[in-house]
């Protein structure tokens, strides 16, 4: 990462590495330029800002578009640095009045979500706006866990969200069935449930540090478990598996997190009673948080982050049908996120292969922090995929086999995947 | 406002919903699963099998059908209709008495359980006092007697189980009354059986384990005679002019006492024979005489088979005159009994009814040679073991007679007799159309079975084994019985567990009701396609193979090797004839198949890939591979799977072994290591024990096993490469989660014959969840299905709008989604499996009818999950309309055997041998609707004696009551007194529970 800014250099440079800058700031433009190699320092760049826009006693947020339509926070050197070095052609800046700030725009969306979001920004809806912590989110690392929630939920549970297309390891965990005590109106009561039986080591869920052995798993993307087999939630959970949310309890309540500073004194040692019990009265609570509150976990409920891929053939009419393979040469990959521009390749495919649009099919955005990374690494993979597809007569499956980003070479069949004829396969 | 209107909005459909939708289970088709007990009433004619689930079912004419369950989970032992009266009282292995009556309810009848009953014994006595063994319903229709392991005989009166104590007959009483020098007063043991005289009502035979039979008079409580057999009794018959008792005995002998007659000649054996007697022999269970009009009477018995060369054998030997036959049934027999001509059921000898563990087997006996007659119902579907079913709806009068006459010709060794079991009205109204119920059967046959109606006929059978080679020649072993061989005997009954080669059997099955077109593939790759042919013919078939690996390297099939088919001309019987065989490369199970009769099409896939076949040129069209290079298990066949579990399992022992010697020998010195060693073992070998069931969590990918398996295949008409031509097209899903649609070019009509069929690729959909594709619907315009092939040229369905655009279904097991052509792009979706962890097992498209307006319905998804729940999806939004739960989620075997018809119903295996029959739909619904009249006990009998019972059994409805109730009394003048009596006395007052049923159910 370039660190080397002289404090001497003027912010505006004219020369060829110059970017442009679109600064917006209400219905206000601004524009002007920047250095691409040596941008300088944040607070300089502040500075100009409120120099350029007029603003004065008043604290701004800065935010940029980045490449994939997200927006972003400029709030420190490194990300205004990352900024300005990814910026192409043009630099979007977007600039809010600290109090106006609605946080969870930030980061979360894709292009189209975030088109309504700048509208939003200045509509300033205030029924999706609630406190949000101040992180910086650089977009060249890749989530690939995260506490949600935290607001809404006992402080004896906790929310993971692990991220698939984040991470190049498996998922690796295990469940089992097992009992847990909650407390009831006749008492404590024995009530069955599942948890977490197996960490793989080198796994997704191992090494994010949030999960651990003998977890309770409560919930599954929002739906409870209590009274679901074993097989319900690994089937849940294996269906959900591309954005997985659970909730758990965890066995170690040492690490939790502490919203209120009452509970100091006990570092969240919250009763396991207390948090039993009150949990199914909250869960209709988080349900309704979840429709206006937490509206990244909503949304990813809601949307089709699996887009399916869609490879059509170049078709003639029937009558032409005998010379059209040798037409289809060229091969066009885009992504049908609607504002996506369609990314060109020049590769071209054999003309044995008829094979000549790939697209990816999802009738809803992708989820903003998945979308960007998975546009990132698919968009590459096509152009590898070439040589594999002139060996392989076309067949999808080697596509995919070389698409897919994690490398694991499990056999475990999904349960009940194959067992349905059962005289066909016998386990 | 906006939100009101909403609101209004969804209660109109919440009520639509409830006029289009509504769920239940009709009626179980088939054969009991593990019957246990047998009960016939001759004045009702009925039949009754008690089950070992504590299930009691009867069964009259063809379509009149009841069903009731024991609230306990006990076995039913035993079934006594009360004489002349319609209740009957079930013994269930708990020793719990139950009394069920046939119940008059809106015109219909129905089976209900009106009273339950437990002997108590004096306090203190052992349980074995009062656990009955022996249960004799008296012809009174008042007693019960009930004979015990205690060797007592309790009285009960019915139906109201009143224990009738003063009338009990104690152990002591026949003790005291046998005279001492028989056997020196020896433990006489449990009550094994009770007889009444069929002649004097007043007099019964009680028989006791040991041998001793004392005939004891109800009225002066006193024993009349003694007869003392030495071995142990199995059963006792009293012949109908009451002259002689029959006993029947372990040692496999039975004995034939004169009753009555001189004082002096009392204890004489009149006649002792062991029938397949010198070497030791198995137990008479039971023994049956029955007089004829003239001529010899009958004599059944059950057993008695020499133990050491036939101990194995179930059969029932019938002996008239000189004809003496052993009936070798399939399974053991639990029970039987002869039915009776004439109109009171006295005459002579017409039916044998034996329930054996797997059917019913009802022979002729008035018919030369004994001829088996044809069941309408209780036919064991498993007769061999059904490996897969297909339901057509609507079948054409013309195939449904073709076919009825196929089947015919088969049955011609059936008896020509009716159905001698005829009690009942079926008051059912004719079925609205023909349905067809195809069942594929581990042996290769492909059974027809009218399922329009309550009573599940079969019509015709089809085997496919004659086509190929088989180990078995279908000429040997079907005539065994060679002259003069001892026990003369005939096999009987169709069960027939054993197949000759499990290749034969047959996976899917497809029938085009219009072309009669039949496509049939099995286990060994092979897909025959038939068709209907009215006379027997003598033709090759013809085969082709077709590679689905496509020359793809390194593969090697380690399953089982294709059939060999019969290259020589093969006589075919009238019905379905082959006439093509195609046979895939490797012989892998067929996964998946489907026929279009209009294009003449046949789409077949494996777990290799799939390939569209040319039936009227007899040519390969195309084949797909749809094998993933790492997916080793597909390749090798399903033999090297158990193999690679025992094998790592043989391994796992191996390596503990191994660390155990290598440790030994490393540090044999060191005592305290090895212990260490062994400690850790132990942990190990105990975490392996203890290690409770776990799950994986695991995102699907790629390689995992079986992607590349064919779940389903579609053929449609639809837009596929641009929105203004429709093209034949053909689909397929795929394990992994991906559906390949093919474009097909058929040649014009007029060159359909000569110039070849061709198909390319057209789309590829990998459905990111992966999960397995099971079922694949285009829509048309309007958003309905797109017809069946024909249905459109027959003018039996609205052709399909092909002006606006069309859409893809495709129902995955997590998910149902929907796509726009021919531009693919998702349009709508359902998740299933995210939400709820449930996932598809079966889906099907249905047509639901309203039941308010004739001409209101919809089409929607019918769905069957893992948890057995049945789920309605509309079409085209997917949205769910109703959910039901319908099987419980771990009967396994019957949500794999669901199918659903195109009217929204269903069948799944209850059991091996029983279909239920559910329904989703309000407008087409099968269930029985029957009447069950109560007997008028009223033709003087000129043996049997008068009984005054059931006249005072009065049917239902005030007028007609009292008209009936005239006439039986004007009848009764003429014949006895105490009938009068008895209608009077019920006339006054003392009316039977039966009468106040009917009048409450007239007044409700």
């Amino acid at each position: 990462m370039n660190r080397s800014f002289n404090k001497s250099q003027p912010l505006r440079n004219p020369n060829c590495n110059a970017v442009e800058v679109k600064s917006k700031y209400g219905a206000e433009f601004r524009r002007f330029s920047l250095d691409r190699v040596k941008p300088g320092k944040f607070e300089e760049f502040y500075k100009l800002i409120l120099h350029i826009h007029r603003i004065a006693n008043m604290e701004v947020l800065i935010g940029y578009a980045d490449v994939h339509g997200d927006l972003l926070p400029i709030n420190n050197d490194d990300n205004f640095c990352k900024a300005v070095s990814t910026a192409h052609p043009l630099l979007r800046i977007f600039i809010q009045k600290q109090e106006e700030v609605d946080f969870s725009n930030f980061g979360n969306n894709t292009l189209t979500r975030k088109k309504k979001a700048v509208v939003t920004l200045r509509n300033s809806d205030i029924n999706r706006k609630r406190p949000h912590i101040r992180i910086g989110m650089p977009q060249d690392f890749r989530p690939v866990s995260s506490i949600i929630d935290v607001d809404i939920l006992p402080e004896s549970h906790r929310r993971v969200r692990l991220f698939r297309h984040g991470s190049e390891k498996p998922l690796g965990f295990y469940i089992r069935d097992g009992t847990s005590v909650r407390v009831t109106p006749h008492g404590l009561e024995k009530v069955p449930g599942i948890f977490i039986s197996r960490m793989v080591p080198g796994g997704l869920a191992e090494s994010t540090g949030l999960l651990a052995v003998n977890d309770e798993v409560l919930e599954v993307n929002g739906i409870e478990v209590t009274g679901k087999s074993l097989d319900q939630v690994t089937d849940m959970m294996i269906a959900n598996s591309h954005n997985l949310i659970v909730t758990v309890k965890p066995v170690n309540q040492r690490n939790n997190v502490v919203r209120s500073s009452r509970m100091s004194g006990s570092s969240g040692q919250s009763s396991d009673s207390g948090g039993s019990t009150g949990y199914p009265s909250l869960s209709v609570a988080t349900v309704r948080e979840m429709s206006s509150g937490a509206h990244s976990y909503h949304d990813d409920l809601e949307s089709d982050e699996d887009g399916d891929i869609v490879i059509e053939s170049n078709i003639k009419r029937p009558s032409q049908r005998s010379n059209a393979s040798p037409a289809s040469n060229a091969s066009r990959t885009h992504h049908q996120t609607p504002t996506a521009p369609p990314v060109r390749t020049a590769s071209s495919s054999p003309p044995s292969r008829p094979v000549s649009v790939i697209s990816t099919a999802s009738f809803q955005s992708q989820t903003s922090l998945n979308g960007g990374s998975h546009e990132q690494h698919t968009q590459p993979l096509h152009h590898s995929s070439n040589p594999a597809l002139r060996h392989s007569n076309g067949s999808l499956h080697k596509i995919l086999s070389s698409l897919k980003t994690d490398p694991r070479h499990s056999l475990a069949l999904p349960k009940g995947g194959v067992e349905e004829d059962g005289t066909v396969i016998t386990l | 406002m906006k939100r009101f209107r909403r609101h209004a909005h969804e209660s109109q459909r919440e009520r639509l919903k409830q006029e289009l939708f509504h769920f239940n289970k009709t009626v179980e088709h088939g054969f009991p699963h593990q019957p246990s007990a047998l009960g016939y009433s001759p004045s009702l004619q009925l039949l009754a099998i008690g089950t070992r689930s504590g299930a009691i079912k009867l069964y009259g004419a063809p379509g009149v059908e009841f069903m009731g369950l024991h609230d306990e989970n006990a076995a039913v032992t035993q079934v006594h209709f009360m004489p002349h009266q319609v209740e009957l009282v079930t013994l269930l292995d708990d020793n719990s008495l139950h009394m069920w009556t046939l119940r008059g309810h809106k015109g219909i009848s129905e089976l209900l359980e009106i009273g339950r009953f437990m002997l108590t014994g004096p306090p203190g006595a052992p349980p074995s006092v009062t656990s009955v063994t022996a249960v004799l319903a008296h012809s009174s229709g008042e007693l019960l007697l009930l004979g015990t392991e205690g060797g007592h005989v309790f009285v009960v009166e019915v139906p109201g189980f009143r224990e009738l104590e003063e009338r009990n007959i104690s152990l002591d009483q026949i003790t005291n009354s046998i005279p001492d020098d028989y056997l020196g007063r020896r433990n006489l043991e449990h009550v094994e059986a009770l007889v009444e005289n069929p002649i004097n009502p007043s007099q019964v035979v009680i028989g006791y384990g040991r041998g001793l039979m004392v005939i004891w008079d109800l009225e002066k409580k006193n024993a009349v005679q003694h007869l003392p057999a030495t071995q142990q009794l199995e059963s006792m018959w009293w012949t109908e002019d009451g002259s002689h008792i029959l006993s029947s005995h372990s040692d496999g002998s039975y004995c034939r006492w004169r009753v009555g007659g001189p004082e002096e000649e009392e204890e004489e054996e009149e006649k002792s024979d062991i029938p397949y007697g010198h070497f030791p022999c198995k137990a008479i269970s039971k023994i049956v005489q029955l007089p004829t009009e003239e001529g010899p009477p009958f004599l059944l018995f059950n057993g008695g088979m020499p133990r050491a060369s036939y101990g194995d054998r179930h059969c029932i030997t019938v002996i008239h005159g000189k004809t003496h036959v052993a009936l070798d049934f399939t399974s053991r027999i639990i029970d039987f009994f002869v039915i009776r001509s004439g109109p009171q059921h006295t005459g002579d000898p017409s039916a044998l009814v034996v329930l054996v563990e797997e059917e019913v087997v009802v022979i002729d006996l008035q018919t030369e040679g004994w001829p088996v007659i044809q069941t309408p119902y209780l036919v064991p579907l498993h007769s061999s073991a059904i490996t897969c079913s297909h339901h057509v709806s609507a079948i054409p009068l013309k195939l449904w007679e073709r076919i009825i006459t196929s089947g015919e010709l088969q049955n011609a060794h059936y008896s020509k007799k009716p159905w001698p079991i005829m009690g009942g009205q079926n008051l059912a109204p004719d079925p609205p159309q023909r349905d067809l119920l195809l069942t594929g059967h581990e042996d290769g046959t492909v059974r027809f079975w009218d399922a329009s109606g309550v009573c599940l006929k079969p019509m015709y059978t089809l085997r496919t084994a004659t086509a190929f080679h088989t180990d078995a020649d279908p000429n040997d072993n079907m005539n065994p019985s060679a002259e003069g061989e001892w026990p003369p005997f005939r096999k009987v009954g169709c069960f027939d567990p054993y197949s000759d080669d499990p290749r034969l059997g047959i996976q899917k099955i497809h029938l085009c009701k219009y072309s009669g077109h039949l496509a049939v593939a099995g286990t060994a790759g092979q897909i025959l396609m038939l068709e209907p042919n009215d006379e027997a013919a003598e033709h090759t078939v013809e085969t082709k193979v077709v590679d689905l690996l496509q020359g793809q390297e390194g593969f090697r099939w380690k399953g089982h090797t294709r059939l060999n088919v019969r290259e020589d001309p093969v006589e075919f019987p009238a019905g379905f004839q082959p006439f093509t065989l195609v046979q895939c490369q490797p012989p892998a199970v067929v996964t998946a198949l489907s026929l279009h009769s209009e294009w003449k099409l046949v789409a077949f896939g494996t777990s290799h890939g799939f390939g569209l076949f040319d039936y009227q040129q007899n040519n390969n069209v195309f084949v797909r591979c749809t094998l993933n290079p790492s997916d080793q298990l597909a390749l090798e066949g399903p033999l090297s799977r158990v193999k690679s579990i025992k094998k790592s399992l043989r391994q796992s022992f191996r390596r503990i072994r191994r660390s155990r010697v290598s440790l030994r020998k490393h540090h044999a010195n060191n005592a305290a290591k090895i212990q260490e060693a062994n400690a850790r073992m132990e942990a190990e070998l105990a975490e392996m024990e203890l290690a409770p069931v776990q799950r994986k969590i695991e995102a699907r990918s790629s390689d995992d096993s079986f992607t590349g398996l064919v779940r389903t295949l579609y053929f449609a008409d639809t837009f596929l490469s641009d929105s203004t031509h429709h093209t034949p097209s053909l689909w397929a899903g795929t394990n992994g989660g991906c559906v390949f649609a093919y474009m097909i070019r058929l040649p014009a009509i007029e060159h359909r014959a000569d110039e070849p069929v061709t198909a390319q690729p057209a789309k590829e959909i990998q459905l990111m969840h992966r999960a397995p594709v099971l079922g694949i619907v285009v829509l048309d315009g309007h958003g309905a299905p797109l017809p069946e092939p024909l249905e459109v040229a027959h003018d039996l369905a609205r052709s399909p709008d092909m002006q606006a655009s069309h859409h893809v279904v495709v129902t995955s097991e997590e998910q149902f989604k929907v796509f726009t052509l021919p531009k693919v792009s998702s349009k709508m979706k359902l998740k299933l499996t995210a939400v709820d962890g449930s996932r598809v097992r079966r889906v099907g498209v249905a047509w639901f009818g309203s039941s308010r307006t004739e001409d209101y319905g919809e089409s929607g998804l019918v769905v069957l999950t893992n948890q057995g729940d049945v789920h309605v999806v509309s079409l085209p939004h997917v949205k769910m309309q109703v959910h039901y739960p319908c099987i419980r989620r771990e009967d396994v075997s019957g949500i794999a055997s669901c199918v659903f018809t195109r009217q929204g119903q269903g069948f799944y295996l209850i059991s091996p041998s029983e279909f239920e029959r559910f329904s989703l739909s309000t407008r087409f619904l099968v269930e029985p609707h029957c009447l069950v009249e109560p007997p008028f006990h009223s033709a003087p009998l000129s043996q049997h004696q008068p009984e005054p019972d059931g006249a005072h059994r009065i049917p239902q409805d005030g007028e007609e009551a009292e008209s009936t109730a005239r006439s039986i009394m004007e009848h009764a003048l003429l014949n006895d007194e105490k009938v009068l009596q008895e209608i009077q006395k019920s006339l006054e007052g003392d009316q039977t529970s039966f009468l106040e049923n009917s009048m409450k159910s007239a007044v409700a």
